[in-house]
């Protein structure tokens, strides 16, 4: 059972430049007296007062202009960013495809990286190496398996990376835009890949400047502004109030199952 | 910004704790990436650390027991001893300056417990240490040291110092994250203390003011729990008094700390 709270979730970023992270300066203030009252910390908010709940079975798609907070708000769906006022309460195993060439080491063969990042994301570590053979096929890369990935093209990088991310099932989806990775015929296998996930996740939440992916993946959509939500809604209705076209396809969504 | 954790602060703390020790396979598999990648081209491979070990204690060794006119036959295997035990406490406490901010790509996309990284730093320097304490059964063996069964002390020793370890990774690793110039001022404690405890010189030779350099530095109190026991002499019942004491002050601070301020690590990195 997935599922997702946030209540008044805010965060909010303090900047320290060098000053303010050094020691001296905080003794500096702290014995010194006046000079410039916490002037030294400023602070971005990235997110303000979110509220937002998903349930299984929730597909939301984030729409807002670069800097918006969609990165921000999908690090807190994640559980990366723990709000720095109200809370987030997440239930469920979560699949962050936000950056799917984490914690790959160049120097490491490609069976290497395929068990350490399976480890990562939650596989033991016979399980990852029972589908080390699996996983290379379907990133197709041969006999590179056992060299180094400094020696992959970027291609084959990627294509390994993605293998590896979407090997595992989550309750909970997390894309910043869809993936897209290799030439045309290893791309339409990755696009079944992803939407073989997203039918098994119980929620999904896809950020996009895409209409049409929005449109074909998700039901719901809201649309962030300077970090807070202005709009929640059917996603049609999201994708107008965002300024964009409600371009003419028909939904070919695999139903939500649930998990 | 109130320093005091809510009940709620704990709680994830103590899961925090949790599942970092509970994912041993993970921080198990990062510490033996991390000493692999070091070494992954060279072809003596890991054993440059016990290579450089050797060279460092032979060159050492030679010329100090001429310079404290000590007899090489007991000056070295106790040198060897110290110097072992101080290159793990040295690099726990090096390394824990970067323990989160080198782990920046994990932490700010996944929910990731943040004592898993301290878990592999710890197994990462126990590995060095594997490699290290090769040379001690060589050097006995070259100068006919014959071990006691005191030796047997420096277990109970190690896993004191494993358990203080664990806390002082935490806290050196959030307050370098916050404050950027700890690493640096951390970098010359530890230079100081290497000449304030007794690694290259022995305790009796600094006659009075022995109890205060050696009694009452931490630094010193736990080298000599493991070192002690291996160059043959059980440690003095103060000697365990005072780790036990730095342990229990050690997680009354990291405890509430890495409590309150556990949330916000990833915001500093």
């Amino acid at each position: 059972m997935a599922s997702i709270i946030l209540e008044n979730a805010c965060v909010e970023f303090p900047i320290y430049n060098a000053r303010g992270r050094s020691i001296r300066r905080n003794l500096m203030a702290r014995v010194g007296g006046s000079v410039a009252a916490d002037g030294d910390v400023v602070s971005v908010n990235a997110l303000k007062n979110i509220n937002l709940r998903l349930t299984n079975g929730d597909r939301l798609g984030l729409l807002g202009h670069n800097g918006a907070g969609k990165s921000t708000l999908l690090r807190v769906l994640s559980g990366a960013y723990e709000p720095s006022s109200g809370t987030a309460e997440i239930e469920g195993a979560v699949s962050s495809l936000l950056d799917i060439t984490m914690g790959m080491d160049p120097e490491m063969s490609g069976a290497e990286n395929i068990v350490l990042r399976g480890a990562i994301i939650g596989m033991t570590i016979p399980e990852a190496r029972e589908r080390i053979p699996e996983i290379a096929e379907f990133a197709e890369i041969g006999d590179f398996l056992d060299l180094p990935m400094r020696t992959y093209s970027s291609g084959m990088n990627l294509r390994l990376a993605f293998a590896i991310s979407t090997a595992i099932r989550p309750d909970i989806l997390l894309m910043d835009e869809l993936i897209s990775v290799g030439d045309a015929a290893f791309a339409s296998k990755a696009r079944q890949r992803v939407q073989e996930l997203i039918a098994s996740a119980g929620i999904l939440v896809l950020a996009s400047h895409d209409p049409k992916s929005l449109l074909e993946y998700c039901t719901r959509g809201i649309v962030m502004e300077h970090g807070q939500i202005v709009f929640d809604g059917p996603i049609e209705e999201a994708i107008v109030r965002h300024g964009m076209e409600v371009p003419e396809i028909k939904k070919e969504v695999p139903a939500a199952t649930g998990a | 910004m109130s320093l005091k954790p809510s009940s709620r602060d704990w709680q994830r703390a103590i899961a925090d704790a949790r599942q970092g020790l509970s994912a041993w396979h993970v921080w198990n598999l990062l510490a033996m990436t991390d000493i692999r990648q070091r070494y992954k081209r060279s072809r003596v491979g890991p054993f440059w650390i016990t290579l450089s070990m050797a060279a460092f204690v032979g060159g050492i060794g030679l010329v100090y027991s001429t310079l404290f006119k000590q007899d090489i036959r007991t000056y070295l295997p106790y040198l060897a001893v110290n110097y072992v035990v101080w290159t793990l406490i040295q690099g726990i406490i090096m390394d824990a300056t970067g323990v989160f901010s080198s782990s920046g790509v994990y932490l700010r996309q996944e929910a990731m417990p943040k004592t898993l990284f301290a878990m592999r730093l710890i197994m990462r320097n126990l590995i060095m240490f594997a490699h290290n304490i090769i040379i001690i059964p060589l050097v006995f063996l070259l100068f006919g040291v014959w071990p006691d069964w005191e030796m047997l002390l420096a277990i109970p020793g190690m896993i004191m110092l494993l358990v203080a370890a664990y806390p002082v990774v935490m806290l050196i690793g959030m307050i370098s994250t916050r404050f950027r110039d700890t690493p640096v001022i951390i970098q010359n404690v530890l230079q100081i203390a290497f000449f304030l405890t007794p690694i290259m010189w022995k305790v009796d030779q600094l006659g009075a003011a022995a109890p205060f350099v050696v009694g009452l530095n931490p630094f010193a109190i736990f080298l000599r729990i493991v070192a002690e026991p291996m160059n043959g002499r059980a440690p003095s019942l103060w000697t365990w008094g005072v780790a036990i004491l730095v342990i229990v002050l050690l997680y009354a601070i990291t405890g509430p700390l890495f409590a309150r301020l556990r949330a916000r690590i990833v915001y500093w990195l």
